[in-house]
Parts: C-alpha cells; structure tokens; sequence
C-alpha cells in the first residue's frame, strides 16, 4: 500500500511552501481513488491521485486511453455517471473539500466557479437549441440575469473569444457552425460566469490541425488575461508544452511524474515519460530510423497496485519494481517522479531496440518506380449528392469531395496524401480501391482501369488493393474471431484447403507480431493496437501489391501508433508493397511516406518528396500546416505559427480552394482563377498564384531539418 | 420547408393513384358478383344483366376505373348499393367518430406514455423503471380484445358505472359522449402505451448519454432543465413517428376494438361493406383510410422537422 507520506506530490502546499512562498493552490487534490463498479468486478480507474493547480496556473494531466485522466476531470466536476465511485481522497477547491459538500452546491458550483470544455465540439452542443440561448443558461441559472439581460452578455463573450459575427452565431443553431466556431461557442460558455478553474478534456482533439493552433492560441490567450487556472487533460504532449506551465503524467490511473513542463518533456525522469516523449513521430528525426516504441499495453487494476504499474513494459525494471508500489519520490520544486530508479537512470534514454539498425537500403526500385506506376490517377473528380429529379426543386448540383486530382504511385513507393477533415483525402483512397466510383477521370492500376474491372465483376485486380481503416474495433465483426475474419478473403481468393489456410493465417499473424493462437480470439479480448495488427493482417491476406491505410494509426496512443508505424514500414520493405497513407497528421506522414500530396478542398495543392515538402518553397497551406505543428521543449525553437481564419465558407468555385483562408492571398485572381502548378526538376509541384521565388523566399519551419535528409530517397 | 411539403404532397399524391387502382383491381377480384347479389338470390339472368349494365359493370375494367376515379376527383365517392345512400356523407360521419377516437385515446398514450418512459430512463435500472417495463410489457403481451373484455365486464356488467358499448354524438350532452368513449380509449391506450413508453425510454435513455447532456450538467443545469429542455425534445423524434403512424391506424379503424364497444368508426363501416359485398363502398372506405394513413405520416415527418432544426434547415436548402 502507498501510505508513505511522500506517496503525494512534492506540489502539496506543505512541501511548496518550503521551498518557496507560493501561493496557496486553487485546486489541490489528494489521494484520490476512484473505481468503476459493474457485475463483474470493480475496476480501479484512479489510485491516490495528487496534484495541485495554482492560481493563474495551467496543469496538463497527459496520459494515454485508460490512464484515468478524464475520469479524474469528471471526479473533480461530481459528472462521473455510469457505476464511478470516488473511494477515498480530497479535492480541495479554494480550501473546500468538495466531496464534503451536497450534490446540490456542487451542481451551483459547477459553470460558475468551475468551469468545463469537453472534447468534441460536434456533439457538446444541443442540436434542438440556438448556440445564444445555451451560452446564456448559465448566466440565467447562476448569475440570476434575465434572458434580455444574458444575451448581451452572450454577443460580449462570443466577441471575446473570437466570433467576429456575434449576433447571427447566437441566433444560429449548432450545426450551421464549423467545429472550430463550435468549440469557440463552448469557450464562451465557459467564461460566462467569469470562473476561476477551467477543466479542459481534450479540447481541441477532435479538430483540424489548423483550427486547433487557433483554439490553443485562443485558450492560453484567455487563461492569461482572466488569470484563470486550467486543468487541460490531453494526450497530445505538443499541445501540452505550448499551454501548460505544469504537467501531471498518468499510467494506469497513478501519478508516474510531475513537474514543469519543459523541464518534464525535455529531461523526463519516470521511464514512461521517456518512452511517451520518444515515441511520438517529429518531423526533425532521422525517418531511416524505426520510431522507438512501448512494448505492450497497459494492465488493468482491480485495487490497489501490488507493483510498479509501468513494471510490466519498462526495459528498466528490476524484480524489486515487481514486487512493491512505487512511492513518489519528491525534490523542494515541486518535481515528483514515481521511480526508486529514477537518479540513477538520469542520463539513460528510453532505449531504441534499433539504435543501430537503419532502415533496409531499397534497391532496385527507383528505375522501376519511373519506368511503370503501380497506380495512376489522372483527373480524378468526385461529386456526392449530385441528383437529377423530375421535380425541379429536388434538382441538386451536388458537392465536390475531389476536384480534377492526378498522381501516381510507384511500385514499392509509400504516398503520404495530407489534409484536414473535407479535404476530399478518403475520397481519393476509395476511389483508388473502387469503393466510389469517380464522377469523371479514371484510376489505372497496374494499367488496368480497376472501376471498370470491379463494375464487369472481376474481383482479381482488387485482391491486390487491400484497406486499412482507423477505427480498428469497427472494422472487425464482433462476433467473428480473428481466424474466421482473416479466412473469408482467403476463400474467396479461391484458397480451398482449409488446413492450408489456417497455416496461411497463423503465418499472417505471426508476421504482423501477433501469437498464432490470437486466430481463435475475439476482438473485444484485443487491445486497440492487437486489432490494429489483425486489420493489416487480414489486408495482406490476399498477398496485395498495394495498402490504402486510411486515418490507420490516428485513433492510437502514441506508444501504439509508433509500433503499427514501424510494422507498415517492415511490411513495405520486406514485401515491397506500396501505401496510399492517409493522414491528417503531417509528423506520421512525414515518418512513413517517400512522397506527399497535401490537399485542400478537394485538390492538390502541394506535391513532392517527404523532404521537399517539408523545406521551402512551401505553398502557404503547407506552411500553415507545419507550422501548426506542435513541438516539445528541447526540440528546438518554436517556428512563429502562422494562424488561418475559421473557414467560413465551404472551398468550391473556380479559383483556388485556400483562397478563403489563405494567409498570402494575392487578390482577386486567386478568387477568380484556378492557381498554375510551378513543377521543379525533382518533382516538387506546388499550385499558387505567387511566383516559386517568392515562395522558397520564407524561412523554414524547421531549420534544423539535416540538409541530407532533405534529399528525395 | 415549402419544397420539402410540395415534394412530400407530390409523393402522396402517387401513392393514393397506386393505391386507387389496387384497391379497384382487388375488390373487382371479390368473390361473388354485384349484379346477381343485388338482384338476389332467385332473379332472372335478364334481370342480373340489366342491373349490370345500369351499374357500368358491362364495360370494360380500365373505363369502369376511369369513371370511378373521375368521380373520386370531383368529390363524388359514388353510392351505396345495400344503404342506397351516396357514400360521402356515410364516411365523414364514420370517419369524424374515428378521429374522436383516435384524438382522445393518442393523447392520453402521448402523455402517459412519454412521461412514463422519462421516468423509466431517469431511474433506469431502478424499481421504477422495471414497474414500467413490467406494466407496459403486460398491456402489450395481452391480446387488446381480452383487455376489452375484462373491461366490459368490470366496468360494464358488475360496477355498471359505464356504458359497454355505443356512441352517443356530442350534441346529447357532453357525460354521455365522454362516458361512451371511456372504454375503447382505455383499451387502445393499453394496446399502444407500451410501445410508446419503451421507445421514449430507450432513446431518452441514449440522449442522456450524449456529450451535450453531459455538457449541460457541466453548466450546473438543474437536472430537471437537462432532463426536459435539453434531453427530452431531443428524444421525442422517434415517439414521435410512431404516434403519428398509431394515430393513421387508429383512424383507419380499430376492427376489433370497434366491433366489442359497437362503436360506428372506420372499422365498422368497413366489415360492414365487406359483409355485405358492397363495393363501392368498400372501395372508398379503403381510399380513405389510406389518404389519413398518409396525411398522418406526412404530419409525423413536419413534426419531425419543426422539432430537429438540422432537417427543418436541410429543407430550406433543398
């Protein structure tokens, strides 16, 4: 059992005030258990959790899925639901332990003193009221205002957080905003009644790279001029290093390390926090290398832990971390990590099973790769909802997903396409695979037009293109077992003998790292990253020339991401295979892909090898978003962030589909007509109005970028 | 909205031409022929002819079709051939009882039902939820003539409080309209108040789930205000398609029902034409029960939109 007085963090005003005169904590939580109670059996989600948040101070709580950081976030707001149960501890608000008050003035508190912003924009809204008339509830419940009263206070605070329209967006329902407006809308709310502690789940996970630099920017903004207190529970450790002044990391519902941000991301000291800080994709690594990764997943609790909880996957752990808890070890400045060994190993990196072990040269591809194209795309459009109707009003001109898009893809060679949500990305991959059929232009694999083939019925050329979803639970019939899923596309690839197919499988799945005996499994009893092993598995049952790997590694921790990203790299190497890698996250694709497409709108806007793209001349889309990217202390300076507007309006016309929003936009011709696309002799193609020159005249978003690498492959 | 309505009417419309001609062609494939019933029994074959070429029933089907469908147009639903009567004032009459019925007896299942369900989701998993899961499995599980049965014995022949059967028109008082009605209301109510009640309680109990409730909580909303303002209009959309499609059958005529409580609706005046092989009138009674079947849809689809503003403006755009 943790009982030892230095089990909480060093934060704790007693050990604080030390050291230094701090001030007293506005939020200070202590030993706080929590579990979650079903007819199964009891599942510890939170084990004596501690930490404090000073006035004016912004905590970060990062952790991956099943760390217990929402969970914790919900305790504080009294919103667990659904069989939470906090056990023991306190959560001293102000001085008051809020567990000690009735339901009732926790409820008065909430939206008032405490405030919150959830994940998802999308779904936080009510989609039956108007946006004005819930912002103003709050004010009407806690500050007593009358609905005239609140609605000018309503249009103040939308003003406040950015909405340049106030009246029309308090007027609008939910759904006739974009997400980024949503969540601006959300903010509002927030502040409404001038909090003093904001609790902000993941606020910007569920957004566009480019809107979320803008919410961030919009939040630190807020936080600093109302002198709010934040606790922003994310995952994300960039968006982390950019807002918070502290972080609290998570493992297994328990406190591993706390401590200020740079100093904790920069110079982690609990083996996890290493293992986190190296596992996630940067721009700047050396892409030969695998991404190091996290081996295995995290254990669940049932009670209090017997052990180190990290023990099971750390490459440090000595039988004394298996045989009792970790106590928190403290130092005067508030740092805290839960590791007997953490002096010792101070220096130690998080090993890299591959430190050593570039990437297999790939030889003989190139000429190949010039000589026949593996897929070739050639003035791809796509239009949804197009409908023709005898009654006039029923006509619709439909919207464009893909507008006029051409590339090729080489055999063996790995195509990052880059974009946000809308951007037309999915499109392009299920038309590459004959799921949509295009609206016009044609998609040739291996020289043979696939729509046609699959519309006559011939399945053979699409037994060579396989698909890799994100959402690997969903792609998985719950009721089969990996084995019974994995055998159907070997049946129909004709494979008769079923013992020769069950030895077909084992071999499948032992190649993507799996145990052969996981065929008999259901998916329910794999981790996100087992089904995500078994998804690639089964694509490459049919032996397939060529992966669409849609979003495949976004919904995974970033431990997890970094293991499927080294698996899809080993599979192309020893295979040959060749991926369409889809992606809103430029840092994965840059880890993966040979060549990018960045699109926007439904078009090309920026082209060329991994490392062209990622040095000027950037287009201004492109520049946007790697400078949206978010980068950890120690990574080097932070490039000044170029900030797009909210979309107002959906792209579509006949000139450039980032005019809208675009940063550098010349005038009226990038409206009014269709940008030319400058090529240069490496295959770099970048479409805008403004001459190459003057865009290879911008600074680099990552200077440090070696200039070797820069090199196409 | 508008286009949204002109293209729903346009559907409706072409759906009642369908239906006109099915049920032309259906009652014409009826056992039995209009002209010797008619004539009766022991009529002369001279006699059965002359009756069937004073009724049309000589010409060919599609002109014997256009002739009643014109008609239909013009507002004239033909006669009666066993009442001798024309048709029209027949079917309001029956229909205008029908829709008492069906008003009175959906909106006591609207409330009761949907008040019921709130409450099961609130306390879902309590003994409140598992009562009305219970009660309303029971109402449902049970034939709706048994229910009428046992009311008509309770109420009717031992407490002799109310009338067992009959309609009595408002102009006789309001006490005996309202206490003619009890009986059949408080049946339909227990044959439809389960459906309504665990369909409100389902999707209630996942609008509960959602983010925006979870937010509105996080604002420090008294639950009563998450429940009603920001749960209840949310979760009423599905309740609300199947009331609308209860209210067309209730209004279509309610066979069984009508038939035990002797009540003149829809029902009735249908198995009567059918008894008695009247086809014109069974061939406009259907007509109309199909138009309200669709009227009360297309009502449910309006409602639908006026309570989710994402369709009412996907409609403005259309």
């Amino acid at each position: 059992m943790m009982t030892a007085p230095q089990a909480r963090p060093a934060v704790s005003p007693v050990v604080a005030s030390a050291s230094a005169p701090k001030p007293a904590p506005l939020l200070d939580v202590r030993g706080l258990t929590i579990s979650y109670g079903n007819a199964r059996g009891t599942l510890r989600a939170a084990s004596d959790v501690g930490f404090a948040i000073r006035p004016g101070e912004v905590m970060g709580l990062v952790g991956e899925s099943g760390s217990g950081k929402s969970t914790i976030a919900m305790a504080i707001l009294d919103l667990l639901g659904g069989g939470g149960r906090v056990d023991s501890g306190e959560i001293l608000f102000d001085g008051t332990d809020l567990r000690k008050l009735p339901a009732s003035e926790r409820r008065a508190l909430r939206g008032d003193r405490i405030a919150a912003v959830f994940q998802d924009p999308f779904t936080s809204l009510n989609p039956a009221l108007t946006v004005g008339r819930q912002i103003a509830e709050p004010l009407i419940q806690h500050k007593g205002l009358s609905p005239r009263q609140a609605a000018v206070r309503v249009e103040d605070l939308l003003a406040e957080v950015g909405i340049r329209d106030p009246r029309r967006v308090a007027a609008a329902y939910p759904h006739e905003l974009s997400g980024g407006m949503q969540q601006r809308a959300l903010i509002a709310t927030a502040l409404g009644c001038e909090p003093k502690l904001l609790i902000l789940d993941e606020p910007t996970t569920a957004l566009d790279v480019t809107v979320e630099a803008r919410i961030i920017e919009l939040l630190a903004k807020l936080c600093d001029s109302h002198k709010l207190s934040a606790l922003f529970v994310s995952h994300n450790l960039g968006i982390v290093n950019r807002i918070c002044q502290t972080v609290t990391v998570l493992y297994g519902g328990v406190v591993v390390e706390t401590g200020a941000t740079g100093r904790v991301l920069s110079r982690p000291a609990h083996p996890y926090a290493k293992g986190l800080v190296a596992a996630l994709p940067r721009i700047t690594a050396d892409r030969r290398h695998r991404l190091p990764s996290i081996p295995g997943t995290v254990a669940k609790l049932s009670g209090s832990p017997a052990a180190c909880v990290f023990a099971p996957r750390c490459p440090f752990a000595e039988e004394t971390c298996r045989s009792r808890p970790q106590a928190m070890l403290t130092d005067g400045d508030g740092d805290g990590v839960r590791c007997w060994k953490a002096d010792a190993l101070a220096g130690t990196p998080w090993p890299d099973e591959e430190a050593t072990g570039l990437r297999r040269p790939r030889t003989g591809e190139t000429a190949e790769t010039r000589s026949a194209p593996l897929v070739e795309v050639d003035h791809l459009r796509k239009i949804y909802g197009a409908s023709r109707s005898i009654l006039p009003w029923l006509r619709r001109a439909g919207t464009v997903a893909v507008e006029d898009v051409s590339f090729t893809i080489g055999r063996g060679e790995v195509v990052g396409v880059v974009g946000e949500s809308g951007s037309g990305k999915s499109t392009i991959g299920r038309a590459l695979l004959a799921l949509t059929e295009p609206s016009a232009g044609t998609v040739l694999f291996d020289g043979a037009d696939l729509t046609q083939q699959v519309k006559r019925g011939d399945q053979t050329l699409r037994r060579r293109a396989q698909l890799v979803f994100q959402n690997s639970a969903a792609s998985l019939n719950p009721r089969k077992t990996v084995g019974a899923a994995m055998d159907r596309p070997l049946v129909l690839a004709g494979r008769a003998d079923a013992e020769e197919r069950r030895k077909t499988i084992a071999g499948l799945l032992t190649r993507v790292g799996l145990p052969a005996a996981y065929a008999d499994r259901f998916p329910h009893e794999l981790s996100g990253g087992e089904r995500q092993r078994v998804n690639i598995a089964r694509a490459l049952a049919t032996d397939p020339d060529f992966v669409v790997c849609d979003e495949a590694v976004s919904a995974l921790d970033v431990s997890v991401q970094a293991n499927i990203l080294n698996l899809l790299a080993e599979l192309r190497d020893e295979m040959g295979l060749s991926y369409l890698f889809i992606t809103h996250d430029i840092a994965v694709v840059s880890h993966i892909a040979d060549r990018v497409l960045v699109v926007y709108g439904g078009t090309i806007c920026e082209e060329g090898p991994i490392g062209r793209v990622l040095r000027p001349p950037y287009h201004p889309y492109t520049e946007a978003l790697l400078s949206a990217v978010p980068r950890l202390a120690g990574d080097g300076p932070e490039a000044p962030r170029i900030l797009l507007e909210d979309a107002a309006t959906a792209p579509g016309g006949r000139g450039c589909a980032f005019a809208a929003r675009c940063p550098r936009k010349l005038g009226a011709v990038c409206d009014e007509q269709a940008p030319p696309v400058h090529e240069t002799a490496d295959g770099h193609r970048i479409a805008c109005h403004i001459p190459l020159a003057t865009l290879a005249e911008r600074a680099a978003v990552f200077p440090e970028l070696a200039d070797a690498d820069a090199l196409p492959r | 909205m508008l286009a949204y309505t002109l293209t729903r009417l346009v559907y409706l419309a072409l759906v009642l031409a369908v239906m006109s001609v099915l049920v032309f062609l259906v009652t014409q494939a009826m056992p039995g022929d209009v002209a010797s019933m008619i004539a009766g029994q022991f009529a002369s074959k001279e006699v059965v002819d002359a009756i069937a070429v004073k009724l049309g029933l000589d010409q060919p089907l599609i002109v014997q079709y256009g002739h009643w469908a014109a008609g239909i147009l013009r507002g004239d639903l033909g006669r009666s051939l066993v009442l001798e009567q024309p048709i029209a004032p027949i079917l309001l009459e029956a229909l205008g009882r029908s829709l008492v019925l069906a008003v009175v007896a959906l909106a006591v299942v609207a409330v009761v039902g949907i008040g019921l369900g709130v409450l099961a989701a609130v306390r879902r998993g309590k003994l409140t939820d598992q009562l009305v899961s219970g009660v309303s499995y029971l109402g449902i599980a049970v034939p709706d003539f048994f229910w009428a049965i046992v009311l008509v014995l309770v109420f009717g022949s031992y407490l002799k409080l109310l009338p067992t059967g009959g309609y009595a028109p408002i102009t006789d008082g309001f006490l005996p309209w309202a206490s003619h009605l009890v009986l059949p209301v408080v049946t339909l109510v227990l044959m439809l108040l389960a459906r309504i009640a665990r369909l409100t309680r389902s999707s209630m109990i996942d609008v509960l789930q959602t983010n925006y409730v979870k937010f509105a909580r996080a604002k420090g909303m008294p639950e009563s205000v998450v429940i009603l303002r920001h749960a209840l209009k949310n979760a009423l959309l599905p309740t609300i398609t199947v009331l609308a499609i209860d209210f067309g059958l209730i209004l279509g005529g309610v066979v069984v029902i009508e038939t035990i409580f002797s009540y003149p609706g829809m029902g009735r005046l249908l198995l009567f034409a059918i008894q008695r092989h009247d086809l014109p009138l069974i061939q406009a009674t259907i007509l109309i029960v199909s138009a309200a079947y669709c009227l009360a849809n297309l009502t449910a689809d309006l409602l639908y939109a006026f309570v989710n503003p994402k369709i009412r403006h996907g409609m403005r755009a259309s």
